[in-house]
């Protein structure tokens, strides 16, 4: 029982106003506290919690409870304390109610004691209370801000108090057009990075440390632009018809709205942004969501001015991003955003000018309603993100609430920074220059995510982690010298401090905000230029998007040209293992001296962009003349004059309108191609179809009955060898190591897989992905493993074949990348064992994607993230309907149409495609092998694991692992007295699942002889492929074939990415343990051993709990 | 104490043709020109000197209409400084002269809720204060695009009147949220012209100044602003209600509210029932 003083410390840590006491580390606060001292102390910080006024004491108070159940108390617990997770409080947590879920969760822990299952529960359920309340926060604090609350009263049209402004109602007394307004705005760089200290959060509670240093940017893209010009544009005008049209040229989309909720609806197609801008800029107010009125009625208000004819008028916004790609890490969205915000604004005379500059005022109100939008948009960003907004170079700094504002007594900082632009005392022409000479803007390509990082952040620095902590105080310093060395205009000094902030402090508080890609282009840099390449920079979130690259003035031009070959080579080298959206560019950049800018475009001026024709006019072409507005004639008129004055254009234009070559013959003979090379089974596959159509196949029927009796496993079902490695002799297991030094044991790592969750469905190389540093370099799943199986081989002094299996799409990268680095200096054999099957994706049926989405349980989202998911779902559902349900998915790369047919084939491709026989030719002597999947990186050739293997006689050994809440998708069990594993799938309801205490790995040791045997084969009919497949034909149809919905990606446009779920059938090798005569064992093993990677976002528990230390101290690297 | 003589009544906008020669049944159910009763209230003021900025050639009509009225009224032209509100003011600056007066916008008609008629309650707080002061009502942000609107400070000894702080021309919701919040309102609801105002000679000044600098039509709020940096200018919040002949259905509505505030009430509320009926 901890005394009362050691829980007020870290209550006093939270609530005190000392710095010192407050920002007292986590680890300083756990010192020497034992499993009953931690259970205390979080009891007692809930207690604190449940009566804390102030946010910040009761969201600092969740992140170190959490942090306790993560982190502090499962280390001091036996791996043995595993537990069942009460279906009841999962619910709740993904249903986000996150207060019932904690208070379930301690009343079990109360009656039943602690366990590892309780802990990973209640670590998420506070954890993500505390996210919750934080972004509660912001939302409150925007809508509080002054200048938006109206907003949210104003819920029917005839309320709008907005009026749109008499210029742009008066027409061209020639033309009878209306005039263009034309808002001109810049994207925004970071040079100190800040350690994210932009997030809102995080400048709320330590406004102290929130400070950048940003700069408004032009942009070009090197070798297409003439010049750099700000890449952000949005246009408005006054139309001919009451509607809401919206154009987003960079997407190519448009659409008209008549309804006023189709402005909520936002996923619905490519237009969220410019919806949001509508919101956010109070034309169509938020506080009308839902209000059911059309859009004339609105229109007539805004129109007023017009007089009597403001009934048949309309609004068009057209949005246009000068092809800048998504992900440039340089806020594009952001600015697009506050761009549209700010045209929006100055036609309803919110911005005084409504040409020229903004003043002041005007740019911190767009500010403000663009993180309104970001909310409203379901996205998020900084607060320095809409600095492009700004003129020229601002320090943005974080601001102590004073007694006038809303945050006051809330937090200790406001949710608004403070602008103070450099000015031309401070910041030279001259150093302006040498910034401009030295730095190369650069997009490397790479598709990121970069939410969970933020998140990190956040609880790092609200818990005050140490080393966390002390790297902050460092970025602190270091964005002080930064300043200081960009207006001495001393460059080579910035880009030595932009170097060590990215190095040092940026990557101890984020080991993942760097990357292969990344590291490899600095090794580039500075083999090739040496003391001439200065220094690096990166943007935003993580690197791999955008990045800087600093040179001596002397030779940049020289090294731009080959940078941006390097770029392309290595984003070439890498594009199977890392997610990449398109190739790299270069940017010419140029700071932008007067922000936001707009103009009033009248008579024969008001154009839209060429963009904006090439999507209207072929729809205007193709109808009757006769039928179109008087408007759109006009806009023809103006059109054809011209495309008579510059006939590139006019040729651009045709190829829009008249039918193009059809490129879909080529894609269908390319895929078909590559499903008859890889094995794929055209009359299987429509068997399949029709029989998903008839609803015979269904994710429905994936399930067992509902009267199978499924129950958790009695302790002799199972071998326990949890906590029992330091307790082993090696004479314990020493038929395990004669074995092992026999050559008797061979690895199988399953490496088909494209890492659906990996990487959403970008369809790289899971295995190939170098996914954690180690020793000093990023390494893949497959180098680790191989690194294990090394270790192993030296320590026994033995000779392991490893076994990769792969599939159509990793086969010949892994190859190649085996080949390149000569196979990691294996010191025994590596094989590849090819997949010799693959299946073609098909349109999932309507009822599937409703059964995917409301039967299976899903972290239900944010308010406004959700209202996004389910507008996109809605999507979704058409989009199957209409592309025909249960139809082959073809609309994609070749690659991303087929897909792996599940990893219960691997074992019997192995026998199929003769890599078996060829390892027994090799190693006669090999009776076992160790199969894992590729993400299971802690497991290895275990001594005791294989010792308890042998003696048991099993044919099949499976290793699972104690559950904990983040492990779903099956387990071991009692099906109707049986005891097997059960697929997550094949549950009969999703309940059935939180009754079973172990999760499968999936990890297996197999007796190759008795596995055989299961197949009716034996090591002399492997030389018979008649007989092997004739024997899997068999195995295979006694095994369930399970339909599952897949996410995948489809790329388009510059670095545009859409996410469609796709249905596929696979068989899975835990099915195995259902085959009556396939004799299976079970081992409960260490969870560090058994844990799977499945979604990057794991990676930073995973490597503060020790998972990856210990799966450093199983491997051995040969230095390739 | 300040002696209020002299009344100026706008009625030349384009959008105001013929606005006050309609026909209204007052509350003591007689039959009126909106003139008449708006020389009515500007009457219970005390104010025997009124005049009428008009479009010159609607002259005859105005005459008319004010029925027994016309020889106490002045008509003035606005010709002379062009169109705007505020130049229709400067018209009125010979006749005025050196005087404070009282301005009633002509496209509004004011009701009071107790016995003392709005233009009486105004003219009485501007003469015990000695200032420019103008009635405000708290109004809704959704008629912020038809009226002037002003924020300040209630002043604790004294009932309804505030000290502006700002003044702004028919605001943006967003602009009024940031600076024309009034303590004391309805959240959403601020301070919002009557359409009654008691103005200092030095107005004029104010007005040609800025008719100089934007050389386009004005209106008054410019040259407020202007009273608001160099003078004490109130606003006193008229125990009472306004309502805008010139937006859609405001004939219509001024008409029930007299109606449904005098003795033809009940009469008045039969016949909107029947025709409620008739139209389901």
């Amino acid at each position: 029982m901890a005394n009362a003083s050691l829980s007020d410390r870290w209550i006093e840590a939270i609530t005190s106003s000392d710095d010192n006491v407050r920002n007292e580390s986590i680890e300083s606060l756990s010192h020497g506290l034992s499993a009953p001292d931690y259970l205390q102390v979080a009891l007692d910080l809930d207690r604190f919690r449940r009566g804390a006024k102030n946010l910040y004491h009761l969201v600092r108070a969740n992140f170190l409870i959490s942090s306790i159940y993560r982190y502090r108390l499962p280390e001091k617990l036996s791996e043995s304390q595993s537990g069942l997770l009460p279906h009841e409080a999962y619910e709740h947590i993904l249903e986000r109610r996150f207060s019932e879920a904690i208070d379930l969760l301690l009343n079990y822990q109360k009656e039943h004691g602690t366990n590892h299952a309780y802990c990973s529960a209640l670590a998420k359920a506070y954890y993500q209370h505390g996210i919750q309340t934080l972004a509660d926060q912001v939302r409150r604090s925007v809508k509080t801000v002054r200048g938006n609350q109206w907003m949210f009263r104003i819920a029917h049209p005839d309320d709008q108090p907005l009026r749109i402004r008499k210029e742009l109602l008066l027409r061209d007394p020639k033309s009878l057009d209306w005039p263009i307004l034309l808002e001109r705005t810049s994207v925004r760089m970071d040079f100190t990075h800040s350690g994210w200290s932009d997030i809102f959060f995080l400048g709320m509670d330590f406004p102290e440390g929130a400070r950048v240093i940003n700069a408004s940017v032009n942009l070009g893209v090197y070798g297409r632009d003439p010049e750099p010009k700000p890449p952000v544009e949005a246009y408005l005008r006054v139309i001919d018809k009451p509607v809401l049209r919206l154009v987003s040229t960079d997407l190519g989309v448009d659409a008209e709205l008549t309804k006023i909720d189709e402005v909520f609806d936002f996923a619905k197609d490519y237009l969220g942004l410019l919806k949001a801008a509508c919101i956010a800029s109070g034309l169509v107010p938020p506080g009308m969501e839902g209000c059911g009125r059309p859009m004339s009625e609105l229109l007539a208000v805004l129109m007023q001015n017009a007089g009597s004819q403001a009934s048949g008028l309309g609004l068009e916004i057209v949005s246009k991003v000068n092809d800048i790609p998504k992900g440039s890490r340089l806020a594009v969205s952001t600015n697009l955003l506050g761009c549209l915000i700010g045209v929006l604004m100055r036609a309803t005379g919110q911005v005084k000018d409504i040409q020229g500059g903004l003043d002041v005022l005007d740019q911190r109100l767009i500010t403000a309603r663009a993180i309104l939008g970001e909310w409203l948009g379901g996205s998020g960003g900084g607060w320095q993100d809409s600095g492009g907004i700004w003129q020229g170079i601002k320090r943005i700094e974080g601001q102590l609430a004073s007694q006038e504002d809303p945050e006051y007594g809330i937090s200790r900082g406001r949710l608004l920074p403070k602008h103070t632009l450099l000015t031309k005392d401070a910041f030279p022409e001259s150093s302006r220059r040498a910034l401009e000479e030295s730095l190369i803007l650069i997009y490397g390509g790479m598709a990121q995510n970069v939410g969970p990082i933020l998140e990190m952040v956040t609880e790092k620095y609200l818990t005050r982690g140490e080393k966390e902590w002390d790297a902050r105080q460092e970025t602190i310093e270091i964005y002080q010298q930064i300043i200081d060395a960009l207006c001495a205009g001393d460059i080579r000094k910035l880009a030595s401090l932009t170097t060590r902030n990215f190095v040092g402090p940026l990557q101890t508080i984020i080991p993942w905000c760097t990357n292969r890609f990344t590291e490899a282009i600095i090794e580039q840099c500075a083999k090739k230029w040496g003391s001439q390449y200065w220094g690096f920079l990166m943007l935003g979130g993580m690197s791999g998007g955008g990045m800087g690259f600093f040179f001596d003035p002397a030779i940049r031009k020289e090294a731009r040209d080959w940078l941006l070959e390097t770029l392309v080579a290595t984003k070439r080298s890498m594009q199977d293992r890392l997610p990449f959206a398109m190739d790299p560019v270069v940017y010419e950049f140029q700071i932008n001296d007067r922000g936001s800018w707009a103009e009033l475009l009248e008579a024969d001026f008001a154009r839209m962009p060429e963009s904006y024709y090439a999507i209207l006019a072929p729809r205007l072409v193709r109808g009757n003349i006769r039928d179109l507005s008087e408007q759109s004639k006009r806009d023809l008129e103006r059109l054809n004059q011209a495309c008579s004055e510059d006939l590139h254009r006019a040729g651009r234009l045709l190829q829009r309108i008249l039918p193009q070559g059809n490129s879909k013959v080529d894609h269908q003979q390319s895929l078909q191609s590559k499903l008859q090379e890889n094995g794929f089974d055209i009359q299987e596959h429509q068997q399949i179809q029709s029989e998903i159509l008839s609803g015979r196949i269904s994710l429905a029927t994936n399930r067992l009955a509902i009267n199978v009796d499924i129950a958790d496993v009695e302790p002799a079902d199972y071998i326990e060898l949890r906590d029992s490695r330091t307790q082993v002799k090696s004479e314990d297991c020493s038929e395990a190591i004669r074995a092992i030094r026999d050559s008797q044991v061979g690895v199988i790592t399953l490496a088909a897989g494209v890492g659906s969750r990996w990487t959403t469905g970008a369809g790289v190389v899971k295995g190939l992905h170098p996914f954690c540093r180690f020793q000093g370099k990023h390494r893949s799943f497959l180098e680790v493993h191989l690194a294990k199986s090394t270790k192993t081989c030296h320590e026994f002094n033995a000779s392991i074949p490893h076994i990769i299996a792969t599939g159509y799409l990793t086969h010949t990268p892994i190859q190649e990348f085996l080949e390149t680095n000569n196979h990691f200096s294996y010191p025994s054999k590596v094989y590849l064992s090819r997949g010799m099957s693959v299946g073609l994706r098909t349109i999932p049926t309507v009822r599937d994607l409703v059964f995917h989405w409301e039967e299976s349980s899903h972290q239900v989202l944010d308010e406004q993230q959700q209202k996004v998911r389910q507008s996109a779902q809605a999507s979704l559902q058409k989009w199957a309907h209409s592309a025909g349900e249960a139809s082959d998915y073809t609309d994609n790369l070749p690659e991303q149409c087929m897909h792996p047919v599940g990893h219960w084939y691997e074992f019997p491709s192995m026998l199929r495609n003769g890599t078996l026989r060829q390892v027994l030719q090799d190693f006669p002597k090999l009776k076992y092998l160790l199969l894992h999947n590729i993400d299971s990186v802690g497991t290895n050739i275990d001594p005791v694991c294989l010792e308890h293997h042998m003696r048991s006689g099993a044919a099949l050994s499976f290793e699972v692992i104690g559950r904990r809440i983040e492990d779903r998708g099956g387990g071991l069990a009692r099906v109707d007295g049986k005891v097997r594993l059960l697929e997550g799938m094949a549950m009969p309801t999703e309940k059935a699942e939180f009754k079973l205490t172990f999760y499968n790995t999936l990890t297996t040791w197999i007796d190759i002889d008795r596995v055989l045997a299961a197949f009716g084969l034996d090591r002399k009919s492997l030389e018979s492929p008649a007989l092997v497949d004739s024997a899997v034909r068999k195995m295979a149809a006694r095994l369930p074939t399970y339909l599952t919905i897949k996410d995948v990606k489809k790329r388009w446009g510059l670095g545009q990415e859409d996410v469609y779920p796709v249905a596929q059938f696979e068989k899975l090798w835990g099915d195995m343990s259902s085959i009556s005569e396939v004799a299976c064992r079970f081992m409960a093993v260490d969870s560090k051993r058994g844990q799977q990677l499945k979604d990057p976002a794991q990676l930073d528990g995973w490597l503060r709990d020790g998972s990856a230390d210990f799966v450093e101290k199983l491997c051995h690297w040969n230095n390739s | 104490m300040m002696k209020i003589r002299k009344a100026v009544v706008t009625a030349a906008g384009p959008d105001q043709g013929g606005m006050l020669l309609q026909n209204l049944v007052d509350r003591d159910g007689r039959e009126k020109t909106v003139i008449e009763m708006i020389v009515e209230e500007i009457d219970s003021a005390g104010i025997d000197s009124i005049a009428i900025v008009i479009n010159p050639e609607t002259k005859d009509a105005y005459r008319s209409a004010a029925g027994n009225y016309k020889d106490r009224l002045t008509f003035v032209s606005q010709a002379a400084h062009g169109p705007g509100y505020g130049q229709a003011i400067l018209s009125c600056q010979d006749y005025v002269g050196q005087e404070p007066f009282l301005h009633m916008v002509g496209d509004h008609l004011c009701f009071s809720k107790g016995a003392k008629r709005c233009a009486a309650q105004l003219v009485e707080v501007a003469s015990q204060h000695g200032c420019s002061i103008s009635a405000v009502q708290a109004t809704r942000e959704s008629q912020l695009p038809f009226f002037g609107t002003v924020g300040g400070v209630r002043l604790p000894e004294f009932d309804r009147l505030f000290e502006i702080k700002r003044v702004i021309e028919k605001p943006t919701p967003t602009i009024a949220e940031q600076e024309l919040l009034t303590a004391g309102l309805r959240s959403g609801n601020y301070l919002c012209f009557f359409g009654l105002h008691v103005l200092m000679p030095s107005i004029f000044g104010y007005l040609a100044d800025a008719i100089a600098q934007k050389k386009r039509p004005i209106p008054l709020t410019s040259a407020l602003e202007a009273t608001l940096s160099r003078q004490r200018y109130l606003a006193y919040e008229i125990d009472g209600y306004r309502y805008n002949l010139g937006v859609k259905f405001g004939l219509l509505n001024s008409q029930l509210a007299l109606g449904l505030s005098g003795v033809d009430r009940d009469r008045v509320l039969t016949q909107l029932i029947d025709v409620l009926s008739l139209h389901r």
